[in-house]
């Protein structure tokens, strides 16, 4: 499945080049790490010929990964929806993020509660709002793009009326900043540029355990076999109702994990946070699929993800340096599409050629 | 297979029956609810059935069931298209910078808006089905393209000053007749031309085929890969038609415009009974989606009630529509 090397034939060599072009087009993974090793180089020309508005530093690049905690989350919460098949897609992740994080600024901004409890109340808040997804999808069996497209309007709102669309700003959350802040490592740290907090507070643990569930746990397995095939898992005894509903909770509590992400990022709990412009879902999605997720199910690796994440992150701050005020962010469109439809019709084309993409 | 089961002329049990099948369960429903919401908001207001009312709603929801329509074809034959927002921008920057800065006429405005259109839904076509890959990602990777092209075109600035040159399709007094925006009319034309279409040719079958069964369409001789693109061009046109509608009367176009249409848009068609799994859907009940996602924004803005509520009833409406749309397909498939 998303370990294996479909379509090689045992004892069939080919020639150097030709296995390293197979490599390339058929295994995400290979593909990824090439892209953002030429990205590296190319940035770097450009730096030493003088082109940047700021060098291209290792520094710049750790500080740049604070975009990179919110985008890869909720990319991997994608990747466990998609792969659990059925159409599955969760729309409504940035709505989720807008809703709990309203709801972890009012703990902690309005009602004064510490930290660690309104943490867990935004988790709990997430939990129910994906829940609620994962009910309409898993037990009722409605078409996860609507039922998310539905549920991502009625968050959106809640998340708006719930403090007439004013965001929640108050001394107590601007103390939060801490927790995404770039710090200096303990004991090496003053040979390596500082990382931001979040990226160990919230990316890693997520990653690991995620990464262990998926690939090493009874949960992964399962995942994968309703996501290639529903009936084939019923016969084979996984619960396939209960395995695709936890997908959808999965994405719903690392909403609310982003959620104290944002917060704590802007200081200050917006109701449109994951909503405003084209939203958080949209580049989620796209990272999801640009790291070797399968819309159709069943095929997606956490490390193809987490790479792609941090790909698609250097390269906007590397577009960030290299053009002036506003035109930035609009090639940032750019190479988010293009390099998502160069991946997808590369795929398609592997698929024909080489019978099979990992 | 499911497209068989709305073969035209075909006898059905239920309340459709006594119409002959022309308009579907949930049309009817919809036509109820909506009847039911008018005359709410008719007794609890006493501006909703005045016409100036009745006018604006009709000219809002004139751009989304345009684009409504292409987008019902392109999701019953199994695809979507979520560019469709992107691709708006696109031609209204293109539109208002034309009759702006080159003193277009209405005839050369029209043309350029329908071929730019065109144009942006031939790329997806081509893309999707000469790339072989799903539509959602194609259409998630061309909203950023589209996106990116209409922010180089705008220029990191507003499009101000919009002469007036397309205000016959616009919301303001030169774009109604008798208090009826001719963008809605037109909308209505077009709408019961593709209904036609959908239910009356081959062509129009071959989409449900399509999106009941690819693989079964094009072994029994569908021409797949030109009924996909032809779907998505169509789309593009509508999507250049109701740029023209956006533009209307001119005046300030923001960067902002089109952003988000496509939900709106896949809502109007999903609410109007759509599969979006393929197979089954009517132009009528996108119509009548749009409309009713109209109504509810429209009553809530008369009511006084924060308008973000409108988005909650939204998503509850969806929610309704897909729950009975899956209630349905299991009595059918139990039958």
């Amino acid at each position: 499945m998303s370990t294996t090397r479909t379509g090689q034939a045992p004892g069939r060599a080919g020639s150097v080049p030709a296995r390293l072009l197979r490599a390339l087009v058929t295994q995400r993974l290979v593909l990824l790490v090439v892209l953002l090793a030429g990205l590296i180089v190319v940035m770097k020309l450009l730096e030493n010929g003088g082109y940047l508005l700021a060098p291209y530093s290792s520094d710049y690049l750790a500080a740049a990964l604070i975009d990179a905690v919110p985008l890869g989350l909720l990319a991997l919460a994608e990747l466990v929806v998609i792969v659990s098949g059925r159409g599955g897609i969760d729309l409504s992740v940035g709505s989720m993020v807008s809703l709990t994080g309203m709801t972890f600024g009012f703990a902690v901004g309005q009602w004064g509660w510490p930290l660690l409890p309104a943490a867990l109340l935004a988790l709990l808040a997430g939990g129910l709002l994906g829940a609620v997804n994962g009910f309409f999808v898993a037990a009722l069996g409605f078409p996860p793009l609507i039922t998310t497209l539905a549920t991502y309007y009625a968050y959106s709102s809640l998340a708006l009326v719930s403090n007439g669309s004013a965001p929640i700003s108050t001394p107590r959350i601007q103390e939060l900043t801490w927790l995404t802040q770039p710090v200096e490592l303990p004991l090496f740290g003053r040979y390596v540029p500082d990382f931001p907090m979040g990226l160990f507070l919230f990316a890693l643990p997520v990653i690991v355990l995620l990464w262990l569930n998926v690939t090493r746990g009874t949960y992964g397995r399962q995942l994968y076999a309703i996501g290639t095939n529903d009936t084939a898992g019923r016969y084979a005894g996984v619960p396939v109702a209960w395995v695709r509903f936890r997908a959808y909770l999965v994405s719903g509590l690392i909403c609310g994990l982003v959620a104290i992400v944002n917060v704590s990022q802007f200081a200050s709990a917006r109701p449109d946070a994951g909503t405003a412009g084209n939203g958080m879902a949209l580049p989620a999605i796209t990272i999801a699929v640009l790291g070797g997720v399968a819309i159709t199910g069943g095929i997606g690796r956490v490390v193809g993800v987490v790479v792609a994440t941090v790909l698609v992150v250097w390269l906007n701050a590397g577009i960030l340096l290299s053009f002036e005020g506003s035109e930035g962010s609009q090639y940032q469109l750019l190479a988010l599409g293009g390099v998502l439809v160069f991946a997808a019709v590369l795929n398609g084309f592997a698929t024909r050629r080489y019978g099979g993409t990992s | 297979m499911t497209a068989l089961d709305e073969r035209p002329r075909t006898p059905r049990r239920g309340p459709t029956g006594a119409l002959g099948g022309r308009i579907t369960g949930q049309e009817l429903v919809l036509i109820g609810v909506i009847a039911g919401l008018w005359l709410v908001l008719g007794l609890a207001t006493d501006t909703f059935f005045q016409a100036g009312t009745l006018g604006n709603l009709a000219y809002v929801v004139a751009p989304i069931a345009l684009v409504g329509i292409g987008m019902t074809v392109v999701i019953a034959s199994g695809g979507i298209d979520v560019s469709v927002g992107s691709a708006v921008t696109v031609v209204t920057v293109i539109v208002a910078k034309l009759v702006r800065d080159q003193g277009a006429s209405f005839a050369v405005a029209l043309l350029v808006a329908v071929g730019a259109g065109a144009l942006l839904g031939l790329t997806n076509g081509l893309l999707i089905s000469l790339g072989r890959v799903h539509a959602i990602i194609i259409t998630f990777g061309t909203l950023n393209l589209f996106r990116f092209i209409a922010l180089r075109i705008f220029d990191s600035e507003q499009v101000a000053g919009v002469p007036g040159t397309l205000a016959f399709l616009g919301g303001g007094g030169a774009g109604r007749t008798w208090n009826v925006p001719h963008a809605f009319l037109l909308m209505l034309l077009l709408a019961a031309i593709t209904w036609w279409f959908m239910r009356n040719t081959p062509s129009g079958r071959h989409y449900y085929a399509m999106g009941g069964d690819r693989a079964a369409a094009r072994l029994a001789g569908v021409n797949v890969r030109r009924q996909e693109i032809l779907a998505y061009v169509l789309t593009g046109v509508l999507v250049g038609l109701a740029s023209t509608v956006i533009i209307g009367g001119g005046g300030l176009i923001g960067q902002n415009v089109g952003v988000g249409m496509e939900l709106q848009v896949i809502a109007a068609v999903v609410i109007g009974g759509t599969s979006i799994m393929g197979g089954r859907g009517t132009v009528l009940g996108t119509v009548l989606g749009a409309l009713l996602v109209g109504t509810v924004s429209s009553g809530v803005t008369i009511l006084h009630w924060p308008s973000q509520l409108t988005s909650l009833f939204v998503g509850v409406f969806i929610l309704v529509a897909v729950g009975t749309d899956v209630l349905r397909e299991r009595a059918r498939r139990r039958a």
